[in-house]
């Protein structure tokens, strides 16, 4: 796979991958939880602005960085998922799966 | 048994009869309603933009207030409007007289105060409201002063004295006091920082004005010992040289400091050495 993305996109990816290290730096009980939280953190706020908004997508990585930094406290070792959160996580299971094969 | 029953309905009788008698004879000037002020209105134009909508572009919303219901600084327009209007207008304001600077936004071009700016009476002309420049917008008029603050402390803002007096507080005479007036009177509204032009381009680099005048407030300091880590801090690009001397932050200090002075003395003090 040699796709060349934009500094814009590597920045994303690099925002997801930093979230998903932190979730794997908590403590196993919560971890999961963490987990769900990221993932439907990134796709819920991916899905809401068009690829092309360019100032979007920076305030919403602002955003992101911001957040991560406070999750990213070795105090921070639970955090609540939503209902909402456990429903969209149950309906893209197979979604997960897929990313791990690939 | 009759005669306290004629009684009470005498008394009460009585009671009416006055009740009535105070209604009837009080002035028809004390009913009057007082004679309303005049319709003022004025248009607001307020820089609108959401986070929780971040397609969304940032747009200008227009509220007219009328002014005669209306305290005559700009932070009680906006203070009426919130609670009259629209209570989704979000600004910081705490003290509503100067002394906190949460208030500082972009007030017909120029950074100032809202609780210090007076709201111009003329209704031909809007007046129109952004948030302070080239900053990231939490929400609606209210900016991220993340960075600002971390510049601030940077500059370690506190006394640092290795040897104090044994026995009592530090003592200064009156001359060296005196040095720092026009400095600590700073409240840190980040007015003078974001109307630098140097500030909005290297605002990652370049301290800015405010941070540079508490830098300078410590360096004057008599009690102070850390003056030269204190300059060997600024010795370099990008903290202090970015100064061109521009001067809009002494222009826009809604306090009437002047920061380009104050950083002027310290570009001397490390030319000096």
């Amino acid at each position: 796979m040699s796709a060349r993305y934009s500094g814009l996109q590597r920045e994303v990816f690099s925002l997801y991958r930093r979230a998903l290290r932190m979730a794997h730096t908590k403590p196993a009980a919560s971890r999961p939880k963490f987990e769900l939280f990221v993932r439907y953190t990134f796709r819920t706020r991916a899905a809401c602005v068009s690829p092309r908004d360019v100032a979007a997508i920076e305030y919403l990585l602002r955003r992101g960085r911001r957040q991560m930094e406070m999750y990213e406290d070795s105090k921070v070792r639970d955090c609540w998922v939503s209902a909402e959160m456990l429903q969209w996580g149950e309906q893209n299971r197979g979604r997960r799966a897929d990313s791990r094969q690939s | 048994m009759q005669s306290v029953l004629a009684r009470s309905s005498a008394l009460r009788q009585n009671a009416l009869k006055t009740s009535v008698r105070s209604f009837a004879s009080s002035s028809a000037r004390a009913q009057a309603v007082p004679s309303e002020k005049p319709v003022l209105n004025k248009q607001f134009k307020i820089y609108r933009w959401n986070p929780d909508e971040p397609g969304d572009k940032p747009t200008l919303q227009t509220y007219n207030v009328d002014l005669n219901q209306c305290g005559p600084m700009i932070l009680d327009a906006l203070i009426k409007i919130k609670n009259e209007m629209d209570p989704t207008l979000t600004f910081r304001r705490s003290c509503r007289e100067g002394i906190c600077g949460s208030c500082a936004m972009n007030i017909n071009g120029q950074n100032t105060l809202a609780c210090l700016c007076r709201i111009d009476r003329d209704s031909g002309k809007d007046t129109k409201i952004y948030p302070l420049p080239h900053m990231y917008i939490v929400k609606d008029l209210v900016p991220d002063l993340t960075l600002f603050y971390k510049q601030y402390k940077s500059i370690e803002p506190y006394l640092q004295n290795d040897n104090p007096p044994a026995d009592r507080e530090h003592l200064q005479s009156p001359e060296d006091r005196r040095k720092l007036d026009g400095m600590y009177e700073c409240i840190l509204c980040a007015c003078c920082s974001t109307s630098c032009p140097s500030y909005w381009w290297n605002q990652d680099e370049y301290l800015g004005p405010a941070t540079l005048m508490a830098a300078y407030r410590w360096m004057a300091d008599s009690r102070d010992t850390y003056k030269a880590q204190r300059k060997e801090k600024l010795q370099n690009e990008m903290s202090l040289y970015r100064c061109h001397t521009i001067f809009n932050c002494a222009r826009t200090c809604p306090k009437g400091l002047n920061p380009a002075a104050a950083i002027a003395k310290i570009k001397l003090e490390l030319a000096a050495e």
